[in-house]
């Protein structure tokens, strides 16, 4: 299945390369939701993800020779180029000023939550989501990456290794301090309520 | 296990494949004696669900339209600009392809040409029988070979000899042989057309007008393998 799957992307990056505007949009269409997905994950901003999407198939079409069919399939390599454009969105993140609004509550307007119970089950849980989004948003790129890659992406070990371009136990371990610190950020945040509300 | 162990593998370890089944069964004891590392997993549960739940909320995240759009619009930019280079190439080296075949066809034509005059200047005498018999028999005794005059202007030879610049037989005819020349049995014999003053001709021991001496006139003289003039005639 996964071969067949991985010959036709192949056919249709031949064919997209010689001009083949449907093949290029087919491909698109198949891999756009992962790539966008794992950069909204990463950076917590729709219109980054939306940028780094559009960089990681300007890439494919500029030069689609850079993709190699003996080193794995399509979707890796773009993972793979996804990756580094959100490293490089990371890296000068700091020097950048968000020009995003916020939302009416105070928070980023980046992903978007959606529920569906009641108003007061849907602001608890639209309010308790925000606060795992924002503990993941605040790890270390490194255990963030391990984090969105197992935890999100649901990758196993071995995959998310080879994504990160690093051994298994580097994976293991980076999950484990992601995961540390997102439990703490985690009880941190669930306790300030109790903390406030007890203040009072 | 130990508990730093169990910290470093045991949390997940029934989603690691890595791990041995060993190991998994060496995590589930200890979480079973230690209550610390129980609740450390429990509070992991409790963390991956939460992660679960955030993830399902951007599981069906997807790049806006626009995204799509401007892809595409890039492709035929790309692609209608990448043809055109080509066609634009192609169309340059068809045209200058067509300018050097216009130019070798040009050139040609014009060494063409450029025989056809020499042809016309200087041809090489055929062979002694095709010469009119009337004209050389007429003059066979006659001696004192002259020499081409000094004041005479000889046409530049261009391919004397060429296979192309032998003349016609009739084009033979007309000559009349210098007081004294004989007839050569050379097939190296040519025609020479040269402009010369009529008084010249006098040098060759021809009678001359001398009212008209001054007169430059264009004569043909039939040059022999020593390369003394033979026989002359006025071109027509």
């Amino acid at each position: 299945m996964r071969i067949a799957e991985q010959e036709k992307d192949d056919v249709l990056l031949r064919r997209a390369a010689n001009g083949d505007e449907e093949a290029f949009t087919l491909l698109y269409r198949r891999h756009q939701a992962a790539m966008y997905r794992f950069a909204l994950r990463m950076t917590g901003n729709t219109w980054a993800a939306e940028e780094i999407v559009q960089d990681v198939f300007m890439t494919l079409m500029r030069d689609p020779k850079k993709y190699d069919a003996t080193r794995g399939a399509l979707g890796a390599f773009l993972y793979g180029v996804a990756r580094n454009r959100v490293m490089k969105h990371l890296e000068r993140l700091p020097r950048e000023i968000s020009l995003e609004e916020k939302n009416e509550d105070g928070t980023g307007s980046g992903i978007v939550l959606q529920d569906l119970s009641t108003p007061a089950m849907w602001a608890e849980k639209r309010e308790r989501r925000q606060q795992v989004r924002d503990a993941v948003m605040e790890l270390p790129v490194e255990f963030r990456e391990a984090v969105v890659l197992c935890e999100l992406e649901e990758l196993s070990y071995e995959e998310a290794a080879q994504m990160a371009g690093c051994p298994i136990g580097t994976i293991r371990s980076r999950l484990h301090r992601g995961r540390a610190l997102l439990m703490a950020k985690l009880e941190m945040l669930r306790d300030l309520p109790r903390r406030a509300s007890a203040a009072r | 296990m130990k508990c730093e162990q169990f910290e470093a593998i045991g949390l997940d370890a029934e989603r690691d494949a890595s791990l041995s089944e060993l190991e998994r069964v060496a995590a589930r004891e200890h979480a079973g004696t230690c209550s610390r590392c129980a609740a450390l997993q429990d509070s992991w549960q409790a963390a991956g669900a939460e992660l679960r739940a955030f993830a399902e909320d951007t599981a069906l995240a997807q790049a806006p339209a626009r995204v799509e759009m401007r892809l595409r619009q890039e492709f035929r930019t790309q692609h209608v600009t990448l043809k055109m280079r080509r066609t634009a190439v192609v169309a340059a080296w068809a045209l200058a392809a067509a300018a050097a075949l216009v130019g070798a066809v040009s050139w040609r034509n014009w060494r063409h040409s450029q025989y056809g005059e020499a042809a016309n200047q200087v041809i090489p005498a055929p062979a002694k029988n095709n010469l009119p018999e009337s004209d050389f028999a007429a003059r066979a005794n006659r001696r004192d070979p002259a020499a081409v005059p000094s004041g005479a202007r000889q046409p530049v030879s261009t391919g004397a000899g060429r296979p192309e610049a032998l003349m016609a037989d009739n084009e033979m005819s007309g000559f009349a042989f210098l007081p004294g020349a004989f007839a050569t049995d050379s097939e190296e014999a040519a025609i020479l057309r040269v402009r010369l003053q009529r008084g010249a001709l006098g040098a060759l021991g021809l009678p001359v007008n001398e009212e008209r001496a001054a007169e430059w006139i264009q004569v043909d003289l039939l040059v022999g393998e020593d390369g003394l003039p033979q026989a002359v005639r006025l071109p027509r």
